[in-house]
């Protein structure tokens, strides 16, 4: 699933970065890169951006859904 | 070793991660810090004295990567390039440590001298994590100091390692990859000609080609070689083919993965109490709901403060210049030194008692919403609305610093990815209140008709911005790339920094501005004295008395305004002949909305008008200065009819 359709405040693998070349680089660029664990904490209303956070290096960022939609992630178990 | 020159040291860190501030408490109050991404992109240079040697620091743009995506970062790059510093001082936020990593191990590839501060450990402590600071040290080789720079701790311990390694250092030795990446590194490295003349180290250069060949800085990395060319797409089709992801991939995957591996060697991350209060403001703070709320009472409160403090302040402050006006006038007769003192008076004293007592604590009330960290989280919240004019959350920063001043408001564009958010956003800009306009409509509509007309020309100038928006970027076809805006950790704002930038906002406002506004008073006098001031009003009354319905002695203000906005308010008082408290004595309120309305809009003031054909080009520049006549004639016009 892309992190569109994604729970939120529940752990998620990020399991691709889809998209143009811009995006994906600005994306590793912030940290944000394949097999990462993240976490969805909120979202805008009226189809407004989605507030993610890097689990790793526990910083967040607001994407647009357009941008959210290259973000494919899949449930991650909780690490002991 | 001391060199015979004055040795460069160069601050390279993330955005946030409390560089400038660093930066600052070295170089003294010359550069100016904001807690948003992207808002020091200007570089700063100075010349500073630590411990009787010289040295030049230079703050750098934050910048998340050494593979640039905005022109900011772009300025980071070329710098590091370029000049070949003694010595880097990599800035790393100690909060989001294993990302600020990434950042660190791309300069160590550079093969200059460092120094890594470890900033913002009080930050990184309350969200449970403590770091290693002498681990990181010695794994990668490079001296570490833990510092707080916000409140000058580990600052000495930083001076004193700097000038370590600027005597004895060795450049840091760079990180290794997979065998088969360094292979194809090897290969470009063998390719690169010998005596390439911008080559901070052939490893660098290489590595970057991997990862930047095509992306427009083939100038400075000598992708024009056709010889290199071939061996970067050989390499670069070898590490994609070998691990199914595009090379530039690979290289920050690799990077991620060291980064990832030594903060958990160093880092002790305590799970459970991480953050809990910050976490509950942003909830509330970017809530679905609430979240509007409070951006609608900050922007209320912003307005109804500065105007709260201010009116009483002008009231105050020019009647001492009323009475000595009088008092000039009894003395002086009708001569020329009388019209030459009452244009002192009334430059000097409107630049004291109606621009300062607004011009101060808008000032004041910007810098705090700045260094807080709240400008990024309007951005989260307004980004849908901003997609309806055809831009994204992003642009919701440089728009809110335009209400301080429109032109550092230009220059935050840089922050943007694409040209066309960049050139959108700077044309829209000159629409957005100023704080010069902020002082005409308190001191004007608030003043004369009322704080609620004065929200209500807010309301206005906001819809006239989203329907400018709306209709330029029917004419830009080419799509915004979207969001991605990093939300920084909320900062309480230090008094300190806040004075201190202020501070140096009056300064330039002193220096600048205020000479300026006496200098348009005494010209006026002048104008007045000699009667050409009539010739021009004859010249512009078709437009200021039949098209605006103003009277005839206003029209020579008007030409003034595009010099400073402030001025034009000076001088019509002086035009008119009156003091501030009487004006309304020989202008009606209706009159004064159609005046302030017009002189909002009708052009981008000088300084914005150069930065905004410096920014984006001159075609752009006249777009903005047409797209305001049309937009102020209308809107006058329309004024006009209802009121």
């Amino acid at each position: 699933m892309t992190l569109l359709d994604a729970p939120a405040g529940e752990p998620l693998r990020i399991v691709d970065l889809c998209g143009g070349e811009a995006v994906r680089r600005r994306l590793l660029a912030l940290g944000f890169h394949r097999d990462d664990l993240i976490q969805l904490d909120g979202r805008a209303i009226l189809r407004g951006p989605l507030l993610v956070r890097n689990c790793a290096s526990d910083t967040t960022v607001a994407l647009g859904r357009g941008v959210a939609r290259q973000v494919v992630v899949e449930p991650a178990h909780e690490p002991a | 070793m001391s060199r015979p020159e004055v040795p460069t040291v160069v601050f390279v860190g993330q955005p946030n991660g409390g560089k400038s501030t660093l930066f600052n408490s070295l170089a003294g109050p010359k550069a100016e810090t904001s807690n948003f991404p992207g808002t020091s992109v200007k570089h700063t240079h100075s010349r500073v004295v630590l411990d009787g040697r010289p040295l030049d620091i230079v703050d750098l743009p934050g910048t998340y990567s050494l593979c640039p995506a905005d022109p900011a970062e772009r300025v980071a790059l070329t710098h590091l390039f370029s000049e070949r510093p003694d010595l880097i001082v990599n800035v790393v936020d100690a909060s989001t440590f294993s990302r600020g990593l990434e950042l660190t191990l791309e300069l160590i590839e550079l093969g200059r001298p460092m120094v890594i501060a470890l900033n913002m450990i009080d930050v990184a402590e309350r969200r449970g994590v403590e770091i290693d600071a002498a681990e990181v040290e010695r794994l990668l080789g490079v001296p570490v100091v833990p510092t707080i720079a916000a409140y000058g701790r580990g600052v000495r311990e930083l001076v004193d390692r700097s000038f370590e390694v600027l005597d004895r250092g060795r450049p840091p030795r760079p990180p290794r990859y997979a065998a088969d990446v360094e292979d194809v590194i090897a290969g470009i490295e063998q390719a690169l000609p010998p005596t390439f003349p911008a080559a901070p180290n052939p490893r660098f250069v290489a590595v970057k080609l991997i990862e930047m060949a095509g992306q427009g800085c083939a100038s400075y990395l000598g992708e024009v070689e056709p010889e290199v060319q071939a061996a970067v797409e050989r390499g670069r089709e070898t590490l994609a083919r070998r691990r199914g992801a595009p090379a530039y991939e690979v290289i920050a995957a690799e990077r991620h993965h060291q980064a990832m591996k030594l903060a958990e060697e160093t880092g002790k991350v305590r799970h459970g109490r991480r953050l809990t209060r910050d976490k509950r403001i942003d909830a509330v703070l970017m809530h679905p709901f609430l979240g509007y709320v409070i951006l609608a009472a900050v922007f209320l409160a912003f307005f109804f403060v500065i105007f709260r403090i201010g009116s009483p302040l002008e009231t105050l402050l020019l009647k001492p210049f009323a009475a000595l006006r009088s008092g000039l006038a009894a003395r002086l007769g009708n001569g020329l030194a009388f019209y030459l003192a009452e244009g002192l008076v009334q430059g000097v004293g409107g630049g004291i008692g109606i621009v300062l007592p607004y011009f101060l604590p808008l000032l004041l009330l910007m810098a705090a919403l700045e260094d807080s960290g709240y400008l990024a989280r309007a951005g989260f919240l307004l980004d849908a609305f901003m997609h309806r004019i055809g831009l994204h959350g992003k642009s919701v920063s440089p728009f809110i610093l335009g209400f301080g001043c429109n032109v550092p408001a230009i220059v935050s564009t840089r922050g943007l990815e694409s040209r066309r958010d960049r050139v959108l956003t700077s044309i829209l800009i000159p629409f957005i209140p100023c704080s010069a306009r902020t002082t005409i409509v308190l001191a004007l509509i608030a003043f004369y008709l009322g704080p609620l007309w004065a929200a209500g020309f807010y309301a206005a100038n906001i819809l006239v911005v989203a329907l400018a928006g709306w209709a330029v970027s029917r004419f830009m076809t080419e799509p915004s790339p979207g969001l991605i805006l990093e939300i920084p950790s909320l900062k309480a704002p230090r008094p300190g920094a806040l004075l201190r930038k202020t501070g140096l906002q009056v300064l330039s406002f002193i220096r600048f501005a205020w000479p300026l506004l006496i200098g348009g008073s005494l010209v006026l006098s002048l104008l007045v004295y000699f009667r050409a001031d009539r010739w021009i009003n004859d010249l512009l009354a078709p437009l200021v008395v039949r098209g605006l319905g103003l009277p005839h002695e206003l029209g020579v203000t008007l030409v003034f305004g595009f010099l400073r906005k402030e001025l034009s308010l000076i001088m019509m008082l002086q035009a008119l002949g009156v003091d501030y408290t009487n004006l309304l004595s020989v202008v009606s309120r209706e009159q004064i909305v159609v005046f302030t309305v017009f002189i909002s809009f009708f052009i981008p003031c000088l300084s914005t008008f150069v930065m905004l054909w410096k920014e984006t080009g001159k075609k752009w520049a006249f777009v903005s200065a047409g797209l305001s006549i049309a937009v102020a004639l209308a809107l006058s016009w329309l004024v006009r009819l209802v009121l």
